[in-house]
């Protein structure tokens, strides 16, 4: 501790106002017992607790004190400072809700560093495996353990192993699909930033397991850190004979490639992204034939996404059963999130199956940013849909998560407050499919680009009741006809916001209304006279003069010169401003 | 055999098949607008949907196999309805131009969207504003009518090797056009029109010159010949309702008669004329060691473009002999010029043709004009005649036989087998054996080049020397003979064949660019049956011995390749670029 | 570098590497970097070598806390191991300053505290 015998780490969980006062009063305290030199107080600006009112944690006893009133400081110091004991009523335990296995390594080692991937047990599981030199058990441990493709899909990752393992053929691939594309999305970028060795020894058990002589990782040209680590990692991957030929001194050979996505979100498709590697426009083929029986260059490849990769050392190091007890009965291990939107504290989490979606949103994300009220929450990105508050406890599984017409998908994860319209945000994410879609199939072609049309009619004030009709119609069409993923989800965003946020949709079309405040065409700023209290602040605060008159007389929004940038309806606090 | 359910009906199928084959053998039919016989599925149209049991996704049974107890459902309400919504948003992104398009009333588009009696159009009009490229003079592209299915690039792709055609762009905004978005005809292309037999729609279509020849029809101051090819007589019936594989040949010779032309003539003359020289040249190049071996045919125009394109080092080895084509408009406007003492500036020479490069044949090169003219003036596909036949109101199936005229129309069995795969090197034996051996063969057909199969490999004896043969249709399959060829030169190894015989499309003539819609392997078997059939009645077999050209080259050329013959019938091969400028 | 084997494995990773008792780590991720990391790594190695401090400058990847890049691991002896958040040159050189050479916390910086679990103790 330092020069301190104890230290004291305070934060006000709720608006962080009482910091400074509580602060002053530990201090106090302290001195008056003469422990201002033992004890050191530090105002921290994350304690990993939210909305519990002040808290405190005590170090080294690692102790943590929520819902802290001005009252409770003098015993906390007499009791746990003074007599090293505990103050009960106050004791929470600090267990955190994450749990990483995938991001075990991530800010903790040097990614550069093999030596340092070596002593946090890295290439243990590799080094296992080929010690046991038994195929069948290597995939035997993996249905044990119960994991499920990460990339969205959630399909069991020792079938497809198996799929390819039983071809009867000497050349087979490996592939890496790390063409992360969901807007938020970057878990895939994190793991292979700051741990590729994870997913290369992933790679190096799979190749093993279904009889591959060459694998390849599929990286996204726009992430060039994790594609220079990547290389970086299978170059010394090979100094240390862990890649090449005679992996660890057996007669196993193995060696990886990078291969660059040029942009198209369609790629992280697994038959576009084969395409892509052969050098042909990346565009889906018909499933069936799998690529696990008809793949890259026509041969058996097994495809599994860089999270998936990234669990396989671990589970084969500490056995499937140990994998299988976390997360839930039907959905085993962790899954990576991306957790970004209106919430207070953007993160990448790794959560075990099963939690709910409040406990990500508030115990972890620290709730919603500005105190605004929250509306929904995102997942699955452009294939998933929007969850409303109302189904916070859900619990995350892939099972559950489809039951309410999202996906788990990659591991995007975007809260929504009051501000975020619902026809804007199906919008976005509908545009998004539009721009990214090959072109190849009629369904996802055309019916992505009717539906965009009918939802900017929508969102413009054009629309009847048959545009929402129309939306469903071809929704189903796309969902059923569509040739790959995108097309067949694509419309997921549009039929979640219409299910569970149809009184928007009537606002903008009937009433011709947008709330939010997305809608240009819909909504004008006013002042409600009878609560303006004159205050003159959103005259202050408006960047482009439009807000007439003065203190005496009142105020008014000039309609022709308003951006419509909400700022007055943001500053004035008394809710005087309408929209 | 294989046992399952399509529609509670009980199938028997082979291992390997998919749903939208199985479907067809207990005649149910599942529409699509993306998959054709020839080409592999590419599940672009997402209209051949179906459901099995035991999966909760609709399959694409266009590329889905079927297995063992599979449980089919093809056409419940609910796929219809997902079916009526795709076809909806596809005629959503299509002009409705239908009246003035060429696939009126022979489009696969327009027969589906009535099929589905879709009388108004719920989604907004998408369609794009994208320039016509008529750049080839042959095949007319309008990307407006694409739906995207991917038919032509798969056929000129993978089929015909050529990869002129290629998908741009993507999205809503996707289109098939060269790569580099540069006109077609500063592409690859070899015109062999292949993309516009395989269209479902009016995307890609034959340059209609039906009204240029209707003008010179109508000029009292021209004097129009016409010649009809091999195989346009066995295809042009399916345009008037006649089983296909019906020879109507007679038919057409009255036909064009009435639409107006002065002398009928028939392209199986010149095939036998093509064969007197062609034959002459073989037995030159292998008798008497007189040039490059293998010898190869050149009567496809688009098998010669793309030679002259890819393989430019072989040009020795192509026969300088012309086509059937231009040697008839040749000798229309020299030999029958004189004859019948008619300028031959004021002679229109019209050839119907199966084929779409035959257009761009007739300027290709300078030997086209060796007559002082150029030998043809205008090339009408078969598709084209028949709509002229329909435009002049005859009713073509009711029509009395005529004969063609005879100086330049009467031909030998050889003659007609010209229009299928492996039928000029068959013609071509009749009259080499004759030629070598001074006899006529026993028996004239040589089976073994008969068929669909790709490449035909075979050998034939000729006083005790072995001649070895190799025949191709369809340019994909061109590549692996010529591969020999040229690996066993560059070794100095035995050559693999003496004599080659190419034809650009699959089938040969008879499955030409030009043909009427529809084709697949089946149309094509019965197409060239029909061949083979007025083969086996033509009393006189082999070229040599049709007496009309022998009185040719004793009244005119003297002998094959002499220096009149060489003149007027033979040309000449230059290196050109795969892609202008 | 000794290739590794089955059988020499355990004895050339677990080579007793003289165990790093003070040292720096930042996240040195594209998101790390984006938030100005690259500045402060400079600021931080500039500041131990002018200081002569015996102190392991580590670059590791994204430990996930989005919100308070760029982050700076801090392990002393005798201190705790704490991360400080949304670090600017000044406060990379309080961190060396006040933290390691003056033993005492910063104020208001301090996003985790490590809580004690082997691996991240």
């Amino acid at each position: 501790m330092g020069k301190y015998k104890k230290i004291i780490m305070i934060k006000d969980t709720n608006t962080g106002n009482r910091t400074s006062r509580i602060y002053d009063l530990f201090l106090n305290s302290l001195r008056e017992r003469g422990l201002e030199d033992d004890v050191q107080v530090v105002r921290v600006a994350d304690i990993n607790f939210y909305n519990k009112g002040v808290v405190a944690r005590i170090l080294p006893d690692n102790i943590t004190y929520v819902k802290i009133e001005e009252s409770d400081i003098d015993r906390i110091v007499r009791i746990s400072i003074v007599k090293d004991d505990t103050v009960k009523d106050l004791l929470v335990d600090p267990k955190d809700k994450q749990m990483r296995i995938v991001l075990r390594n991530c800010g903790i080692i040097d990614p550069e560093s093999i030596d340092d991937y070596l002593k946090f047990d890295g290439y243990k599981g590799l080094k296992k495996v080929l010690e046991e030199n038994n195929r069948d058990k290597v995939i035997e441990e993996l249905k044990i353990s119960g994991l499920c493709g990460r990339g969205g899909g959630g399909f069991p990752t020792w079938m497809k192993w198996n799929f390819a393992k039983s071809q009867q053929t000497d050349t087979k691939f490996i592939i890496c699909n790390g063409d992360e594309g969901d807007p938020g999305a970057y878990m895939d970028r994190s793991v292979l930033e700051g741990d590729p060795h994870s997913v290369i020894e992933g790679m190096i058990i799979a190749a093993f397991a279904i009889g591959a002589k060459k694998g390849y990782l599929y990286i996204r040209a726009e992430y060039p850190l994790a594609i220079s680590r990547v290389e970086m990692a299978i170059e010394q991957a090979h100094q240390k004979g862990l890649l090449g030929k005679n992996i660890l001194g057996t007669d196993f050979s193995f060696d990886l490639g990078i291969r660059l996505g040029a942009g198209a979100f369609v790629c992280g498709e697994e038959t576009a992204l084969i395409a892509s590697i052969e050098g042909k426009r990346g565009c889906p083929s018909p499933r069936p034939p799998y690529p696990t029986i008809n793949g890259l260059w026509g041969k058996p490849t097994v495809i599994n996404n860089v999270e998936t990769l990234a669990n396989i050392a671990q589970i084969l190091l500490n056995g499937g059963k140990r994998f299988s007890n976390i997360g839930t009965e039907k959905c085993a291990g962790t899954k990576v999130f991306a957790l970004t939107g209106k919430v207070k504290n953007s993160s990448l989490i790794e959560i075990p199956m099963g939690i709910t979606l409040k406990e990500i949103i508030y115990d972890i994300g620290g709730g919603v940013l500005n105190n605004k009220k929250i509306k929904a929450v995102q997942t699955g990105g452009p294939s998933g849909g929007v969850i409303p508050e109302e189904f916070f406890d859900t619990c995350i599984d892939y099972e559950g998560l489809q039951k309410l017409g999202s996906i788990m998908g990659s591991g995007g994860m975007i809260v929504m407050d009051e501000d975020d319209c619902m026809v804007d945000i199906a919008k976005f994410y509908l545009k998004f499919c539009v721009d990214e879609s090959c072109g190849k199939c009629a369904p996802c072609r055309i019916g992505g680009k009717q539906m965009l049309d009918l939802l900017t009619d929508i969102s413009e004030g054009r629309a009847s009741c048959d545009h929402v009709d129309q939306l469903k119609r071809i929704s189903k069409a796309m969902q059923k006809a569509s040739l790959c993923g995108l097309g067949q989800t694509a419309s997921n965003p549009v039929l979640t916001t219409l299910k569970y946020f149809e009184e928007e949709y009537k606002e903008h079309i009937v009433d011709r209304r947008c709330k939010s405040g997305k809608c240009e065409l819909l909504f004008i700023y006013e002042i409600i006279e009878d609560k303006c209290k004159h205050c003159g602040l959103c005259q202050k605060k408006c960047p482009v003069d439009a807000i007439d008159g003065d203190r005496d007389n009142g105020f008014m929004i000039n309609q022709e010169k308003c951006v419509k940038c909400g700022q007055c309806f943001d500053v004035c606090k008394f809710e005087a401003i309408s929209r | 055999m294989l046992k399952a359910f399509i529609n509670n009906i009980e199938v028997e199928f082979e291992k390997g098949l998919t749903i939208l084959e199985v479907a067809e053998q207990v005649q149910v039919k599942i529409p699509t607008l993306c998959k054709h016989k020839d080409l592999a599925p590419s599940g672009a149209c997402g209209l051949c949907i179906v459901k099995v049991e035991g999966s909760n996704k609709m399959l694409r049974s266009c590329c889905t196999e079927m297995t063992e107890g599979m449980k089919v459902n093809t056409h419940d309400p609910e796929l219809v309805e997902v079916r009526r919504t795709v076809l909806e948003l596809i005629l959503s992104n299509h002009p409705n131009d239908c009246l003035t398009c060429g696939r009126n009333n022979d489009c696969e588009l327009q027969s589906l969207v009535a099929d589905f009696a879709i009388r108004e159009e719920s989604f907004n009009k998408i369609v794009r504003e994208v320039p016509k490229d008529l750049s080839t003079g042959t095949i007319d592209v309008d990307p407006a009518k694409c739906i995207g299915c991917g038919r032509c690039i798969e056929v000129c792709q993978q089929i015909q090797n050529v990869w002129a055609l290629s998908f741009l762009d993507r999205g809503i905004n996707i289109r098939m056009a060269p790569a580099g978005d540069i006109q077609l005809a500063d592409s690859p292309c070899v015109r062999c029109g292949q993309c516009s037999a395989h269209c479902p729609t009016g995307a890609i279509f034959e340059h209609d010159q039906t009204r240029q020849v209707w003008e010179e029809l109508q000029d009292p101051d021209k004097f129009c010949l016409v010649q009809i090819a091999p195989s346009v007589r066995v295809a042009i019936g399916e345009g008037f309702g006649f089983p296909v594989g019906t020879n109507l040949t007679k038919k057409i010779y009255a036909a064009l008669r009435r639409l107006g032309f002065q002398v009928v003539f028939d392209t199986n003359f010149s095939a036998d004329v093509t064969i007197m020289e062609e034959a002459t040249e073989f037995v030159q190049r292998f008798v008497h060691k007189k040039g490059a071996l293998p010898l190869i045919t050149t009567c496809c125009p688009s098998w010669v473009d793309f030679m002259e394109k890819f393989h430019a080092d072989m040009i020795e080895h192509f026969s300088s002999t012309k086509s059937p084509q231009e040697i008839m408009g040749t000798l229309c406007k020299t030999y029958y010029a004189e004859k019948n003492k008619i300028d031959p500036g004021k002679m229109k020479v019209i050839s119907i043709m199966p084929c779409t490069a035959k257009k761009y044949e007739i300027s290709r090169a300078e030997e086209m004009f060796a007559s002082g003219y150029q030998g043809t003036d205008y090339v009408l596909t078969t598709r084209e005649l028949i709509r002229m036949i329909k435009q002049a109101g005859i009713d073509f199936s009711s029509l009395e036989d005529e004969e063609p005229d005879h100086l330049m129309g009467d031909y030998s069995g050889a003659g007609t087998i010209f229009g299928t795969t492996g039928g000029v090197m068959e013609a071509a034996l009749r009259t080499a054996y004759y030629f070598v051996t001074g006899e006529n063969l026993k028996k004239v057909e040589f089976k073994n080049v008969r068929g669909l199969e790709g490449i035909k490999e075979t050998s034939v004896m000729i006083n005790n020397i072995e001649i070895k043969i190799a025949v191709a249709h369809g340019l994909g399959n061109v590549g692996e003979v010529l591969n020999k060829i040229k690996q066993a030169k560059k070794n100095g190894d035995p050559l693999p064949y003496h004599f080659v015989e190419v034809m650009a499309c699959p089938g040969g003539c008879i499955g030409g660019g030009g043909q009427p819609y529809g084709v697949t392997n089946e149309v094509r078997r019965l197409r060239t049956e029909a061949l083979y059939d007025d083969d086996q009645k033509c009393e006189v077999r082999c070229s040599h011995d049709n007496p009309f050209v022998k009185k040719l080259y004793k009244e005119y050329l003297d002998a094959p390749l002499s220096e009149k013959a060489h003149h007027l019938l033979h040309t000449k091969y230059v290196p050109r670029p795969e892609y202008k400028k | 570098m000794t290739k590794l084997t089955l059988k020499n494995f355990d004895q050339e990773t677990s080579k007793e590497e003289k165990e790093i008792k003070n040292w720096v780590k930042v996240g040195m991720s594209t998101c790390g970097i984006a938030a100005g990391a690259d500045v402060v790594m400079e600021t931080i190695k500039k500041a131990v070598k002018e200081n002569g401090l015996d102190i392991k400058v580590i670059k590791t990847g994204c430990v996930g806390k989005c919100y308070a890049e760029p982050l700076v691991e801090v392990k002393v002896e005798n201190m705790p191991q704490v991360m400080y958040g949304k670090v600017d040159a000044d406060i990379a050189n309080l961190i060396i300053q006040q933290h390691i050479i003056g033993k005492k916390l910063l104020n208001d910086c301090i996003y985790l505290v490590a809580v004690k679990d082997g691996k991240n103790g």
